[in-house]
């Protein structure tokens, strides 16, 4: 038999597909089944939290105070019992029973956890001027509690890194993609509940004092410090304060709140009380 | 602008990567497949088989064993599309043309030595392979390939 060497026309062991054509489609398919997901999870989460027994709340709280050393404070909680008594007699938040801590942390910062939980922050504390300021950011937390986010927000967080974990465990290139999908998502979430907890919040305000003085002007501070430029919140939980002050600066003018001269107040004061037993 | 993109760093540099990796595996596996190709012509008429034995002793004028091995390494793009493969299943294309080309090159590795030691006809080919770093979807590890291919290259007594 004569040997004919011939040289092999085409590769049978390697697939014609593109590979960008390939990254496309996954990516997509990705996109679209995460998307899903998170939207299901997301609505029986809040299905959850407009359920949750109350004894789990408190549970729950108790692990996310862990996380901070707080201690007690009598003269924020006797504020708060203030806020809460211009509350509508049938206002759900009478059947709560709020405590205020104060965590040592220079952050400027406010967080409304489950269980009825407010901890305010030493740098906050320190950053407000007056009464009415100290008491927007107190309504502002209440106003997350009046929607339930202290548990949605929880469990929507809960979601989105439970997904980057369980699909590509905890450090894999991937992950840091997925994980800022689902981040812009979450704080797209996240910025209208803290939108929505201002206008509450606000409001409250103004039952209180009867005018909406002192409401925009903590925020006003903090924008004249924020130098961080507005693309950087596309992925903040918070709104930048420059926009959440127009939202309440809007707000105040169509419901024609009135604005007044605001109390001061002295917030080393406040710190140096001697906390609850 | 610079500040966001401090603030993403782990973003950047993964999108970073992911372009470096597909540019430059891109150019490499180009080259690689035209390289193979031109000495794959060359070679054309020294031929392999996996028949152990196709010839009578008296045929023969000697036979040694040569061997060609090779290690190719993947690509971060590759690494990407293949880790997205891992979650849909099915066939990871990003790896097809990697082992294709280990496997072509090490053989022509090997032909090459056949032709350096004056031999007519490679028998009894065998191919082995073996992953080099573990786990190659591991970001702590790089994913490479080896492929070995060894057989016995044999003189024919010319008639």
């Amino acid at each position: 038999m004569k040997f004919t060497p011939r040289p092999l026309s085409e590769n049978v062991n390697v697939s014609k597909t593109h590979p960008l054509a390939e990254l496309a489609w996954m990516l997509g398919g990705l996109a679209l089944i995460l998307m899903v997901f998170y939207l299901l999870v997301g609505q029986a989460v809040e299905v959850v939290a407009e359920r949750l027994p109350a004894d789990a709340e408190r549970w729950l709280g108790r692990q996310a105070l862990k996380n901070f050393t707080v201690v007690a404070s009598p003269a924020l909680d006797r504020r708060l019992q203030s806020l809460l008594a211009t509350l509508p007699a049938d206002s759900s938040l009478h059947r709560s029973d709020f405590q205020v801590w104060v965590a040592d942390t220079d952050e400027i910062n406010a967080v409304a956890l489950p269980g009825e939980c407010v901890v305010v922050f030493r740098g906050l504390l320190e950053a407000v001027a007056s009464e009415n300021e100290l008491d927007m950011v107190l309504a502002h937390e209440l106003g997350h509690f009046a929607h339930r986010d202290q548990l949605k927000g929880l469990g929507r967080g809960l979601v989105a890194t439970f997904l980057t974990m369980a699909l590509f465990g905890n450090d894999s290139s991937a992950a840091s993609l997925v994980a800022s999908f689902t981040l812009s998502f979450d704080a797209r979430y996240s910025q209208r509940q803290e939108a929505a907890a201002d206008a509450w919040g606000l409001d409250l305000l103004v039952a209180r004092y009867g005018h909406a003085g002192g409401a925009v002007d903590f925020f006003e501070r903090m924008s004249r410090r924020e130098d961080a430029p507005r693309l950087a919140y596309l992925r903040a939980s918070h709104p930048h304060p420059a926009d959440r002050i127009r939202s309440l600066e809007k707000r105040i003018a169509a419901r024609q709140y009135r604005l007044e001269s605001v109390v001061p107040l002295d917030s080393t004061r406040l710190l140096a009380e001697p906390p609850r037993p | 602008m610079l500040r966001v993109l401090a603030q993403n760093a782990d973003l950047v540099i993964f999108l970073f990567l992911t372009g470096l990796g597909y540019t430059a595996g891109t150019i490499a596996e180009r080259r690689h497949y035209s390289s193979i190709s031109r000495r794959e012509a060359e070679l054309l008429r020294l031929p392999v088989v996996t028949f152990k034995n196709p010839y009578p002793v008296e045929a023969l004028r000697g036979g040694v064993m040569v061997m060609g091995s090779v290690v190719i390494s993947i690509d971060y793009f590759k690494r990407l599309l293949a880790i997205l493969r891992n979650l849909f299943g099915g066939r990871v294309t990003s790896y097809e043309t990697l082992v294709d080309r280990a496997r072509r090159e090490a053989i022509l590795r090997m032909k090459d030595a056949a032709r350096r030691k004056g031999c007519d006809i490679v028998v009894n080919l065998r191919l082995e392979t073996s992953a080099i770093g573990q786990s190659a979807n591991n970001r702590k590890s790089v994913g490479c390939v080896e492929v070995l291919a060894y057989g016995t290259a044999i003189a024919l007594r010319r008639p």
